[in-house]
Order: structure tokens, then sequence, then C-alpha cells
């Protein structure tokens, strides 16, 4: 079995590459690059994960992810204040671009990615599908939860010069969307998802 | 070289951005599959890649001169530059929290700048002698980008954790974080806009 005539997205090879089985990979010869590497399942796990991390998402972003205790003072910051913080001190321009890469992206790519593998599940067309699944690829980058996890490690260490840090239950929730997030991306197999993008739109306009 | 060397677009054949569909050049402007818009190439790609740099370039001197934080302690202020607080944390003997964070704020931003400029060069004047060495730096440029992120997320935090109110500390952004920010935002554009064929188009022999 061959897949039809192919291009590398990142040096324009012409390409006509043979279907691989699951934990295959399929990578251009000329650049380096990886053209497709099937997943099992990936349409079910893409659906679990999603709803795995939307019910994460609360927790991460409203519960403390650390506390400190300086002087007998003690204070808590959740994900949700770092955002509201910097605006408050003006700095809006930071506090939008912390808040899209840490809270709204991430949110935005678990909740798009449910809709797709619902209806990918369900063999369910929707004239959006295509849009919802180029919006994913773009936003993809966008999302920087793993950056986030350093931040707070670095921070932890500055602050354990002077105070006492205490990690919270939101970090813990953090840490599992952060993982999730990461499994999510690596079992969404993009092939197979346009291959069936494509199926589905086919039976939209066979009917329409 | 042989034709098995050659690019699609050189056989009159256009790859779908979104979705990998290949379509003939001017049969269809749109994606037959997903429906998005056809392009042989990036459209201006150098163009905007440049005017991205040139302004990354421009922000990048106020970001590395103003105060990135100030930290207010007992009334007591201490305002930080990058490199400052990077200083800061050699003192404490936190070398490889500083090491972390020197990589991230100043090694990553400058091989960013440094990369791209490079590459844009490469793809102008059509060197293109090493296309997988110039590719290679393409990938690490795109890789590390969002890294240097680590530097403002660290003060989102401690602007959330440190009290605000009435506490005895309190850590306040400084100028710089807008235009370090906007750094990395603009050189992550600026690497999204730069069309990685350019670098193998005299191989696809066009
Ligand atoms: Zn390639
Ligand atoms: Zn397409």
């Amino acid at each position: 079995m061959t897949h039809p005539p192919d291009a590398c997205p990142e040096c324009d090879l012409l390409l006509r590459p043979s279907r691989p089985i699951v934990g295959e990979k399929i990578v251009c010869p000329r650049c380096g690059y990886l053209l497709h590497s099937p997943r099992e399942q990936s349409v079910e796990r893409v659906l679990a994960l999603s709803v795995a991390g939307l019910i994460l998402a609360g927790p991460a972003n409203f519960l403390p992810l650390i506390g400190i205790t300086f002087l007998g003072n003690s204070h808590e910051g959740t994900l949700w204040a770092g955002t509201a913080g910097l605006f408050a001190e003006g700095f809006w321009l930071v506090a939008a671009l912390v808040f899209l890469s840490s809270i709204f992206v991430p949110l935005l790519n678990i909740s798009l990615a449910l809709l797709i593998s619902l209806h990918l599940h369900f063999n369910r067309p929707h004239h959006l599908l295509a849009h919802w699944m180029r919006w994913l690829q773009h936003l993809e980058e966008w999302a920087m939860l793993e950056v986030y996890m350093l931040g707070i490690i670095v921070a932890c260490v500055k602050l354990s010069d002077t105070a006492d840090v205490q990690l919270g239950f939101g970090l813990y929730a953090f840490v599992a969307l952060l993982l999730v997030n990461v499994m999510l991306t690596g079992s969404l197999d993009g092939y197979l998802f346009w291959q069936r993008i494509a199926e589905l739109r086919r039976k939209l306009h066979g009917q329409g | 070289m042989g034709k098995a060397e050659r690019g699609a677009l050189a056989q009159g054949l256009v790859r779908c951005h979104a979705c990998g569909h290949l379509a003939k050049l001017r049969r269809a402007r749109h994606c037959p599959v997903c429906g998005g818009v056809l392009h042989a190439r990036r459209p201006h790609s150098l163009q905007h890649t440049l005017a991205l740099l040139i302004s990354s370039y421009a922000l990048y001197i106020p970001a590395n001169i103003f105060p990135i934080m100030t930290v207010n302690q007992f009334g007591v202020i201490e305002r930080h530059t990058i490199i400052g607080g990077i200083f800061a944390l050699v003192e404490k003997d936190m070398a490889p929290i500083a090491a972390l964070v020197f990589i991230a704020s100043i090694m990553v931003p400058l091989l960013k700048l440094l990369g791209l400029s490079a590459l844009l060069l490469n793809v102008r004047l059509r060197w293109q002698r090493h296309p997988q060495w110039w590719m290679r730096m393409y990938r690490l440029i795109v890789f590390v980008g969002r890294w240097s992120m680590l530097d403002i997320f660290m003060i989102s935090i401690l602007v959330a954790v440190v009290d605000l109110s009435g506490g005895v500390s309190q850590v306040i952004a400084g100028p710089a974080a807008t235009a370090f920010a906007a750094v990395v935002v603009l050189t992550m554009l600026a690497a999204k806009s730069l069309d990685p064929r350019l670098i193998w188009d005299k191989q696809n022999k066009l």
C-alpha cells in the first residue's frame, strides 16, 4: 500500500511514501522532517485526554500553586493571580501574553481537540471541522505550560532564599494538566485526523 | 542530482499549508480538502521576517537596559535588569538557576536574532551551500523560541505570591518586561513567517 504522492512541508521534496504501521516513522529523506508516525487509537486517546484536561483546568487555574510564609505572614499565589497582578500593576501587554500562553491557549487547544475528536469518533460531519483543526495546528506553539513550569521552579528557588515555600494543591493539578497536554500532542495523529476530516467532508457534501 | 531531488513546486504541485493535500498549481485557489488558501510559498515571507526582525532588534535594547523587576522589601527598593537578576542569583550561590536564566533570557534571544538574520541573508543572497546545516539552525530557533518566556513567567509568579496588600515585601514588573515580552513574541512570529522551503529552493531547481 502506498500513500498518494506527498511533498515535504519543510523542504518541498516530492515524495511517494509507503503507508507506515503503528510504531513506524516516516521521515523526509532529505531534511529529516517527521512526516507521519501513526498512533494506536489516536481519536479515542485524544478524546479521553481532552476530557481529563478540561477537568484539571479548573483546579490548575484557581487553586494556589505555591504559598510563602515570610516573617509570620503567609500568602498564596494562583495561576490566575499572576495574570491579574500584572494587569493591576499596569503591565497589560505582559499580562495579556501570560494569560494567553498559560491559561487561554492551552484551554482553547484542549477544547478544540475535544470538539474534533468527538465528531470524528461519532462520525458526525461538521462544516467547521477543518477550521478547528487548522486553528489547533496554528495555536499549538503558543501554549507554554512547560515553560511556565520551569518559571515556577525558578521562582521557588528564588523565594526559598528569604521565605518558606509550600507547594499548593493547584501545583499538582497544573503538573497533571501539563502531562495531559504533552500526551495529547503526542497522541494526535495529524495525518489520520486530516484523512478522517476529508472523509466526513465528502459525506457532508454527498448529503447536501 | 536527478529528477528525484526536485521539489513539488518545480513539478507544478502545491502542498496545502494546513492539511498537506497536494494540489495542481493554479487549478484552485483553495484547498479541496480543508478549504484553506493555497500558496506555493508563504507570501512575502522574507519581507515579513525582516520587518519583525528589525522591530525585535529595536526592542532588544530597552529590554536589556531597563529594569525588568522591582523588589520592594521593608521600603528598600531594588531594581533588577535581566543581567542584574542573573548576577544576584550567582551571588546567592544559585549558579545552576543563574545558568538556566542566562540561557533562556540572554543566549536564546541572541541566537534567535543573529540566527534569523543569517538565515534571511542566506535565503536572500542564495548562498544555500549547506541546506542541511541551515535547516538544523532553523529548527533549533523554532524549538527554543518559547523558552525565553521563562523570565516573564517567573515574574508573574513572584507578583502573584509576594504579598501585594500591606505586606512587608512586594514585587512589581519593570518597563523592560513589556519590551522583553515583545521581543519573544516578535522573534517567534519572525521564525514562523520564514518559509523553510526557501532554504531548499536552489536544490529544488527554482
Ligand atoms: Zn524534507
Ligand atoms: Zn488543505
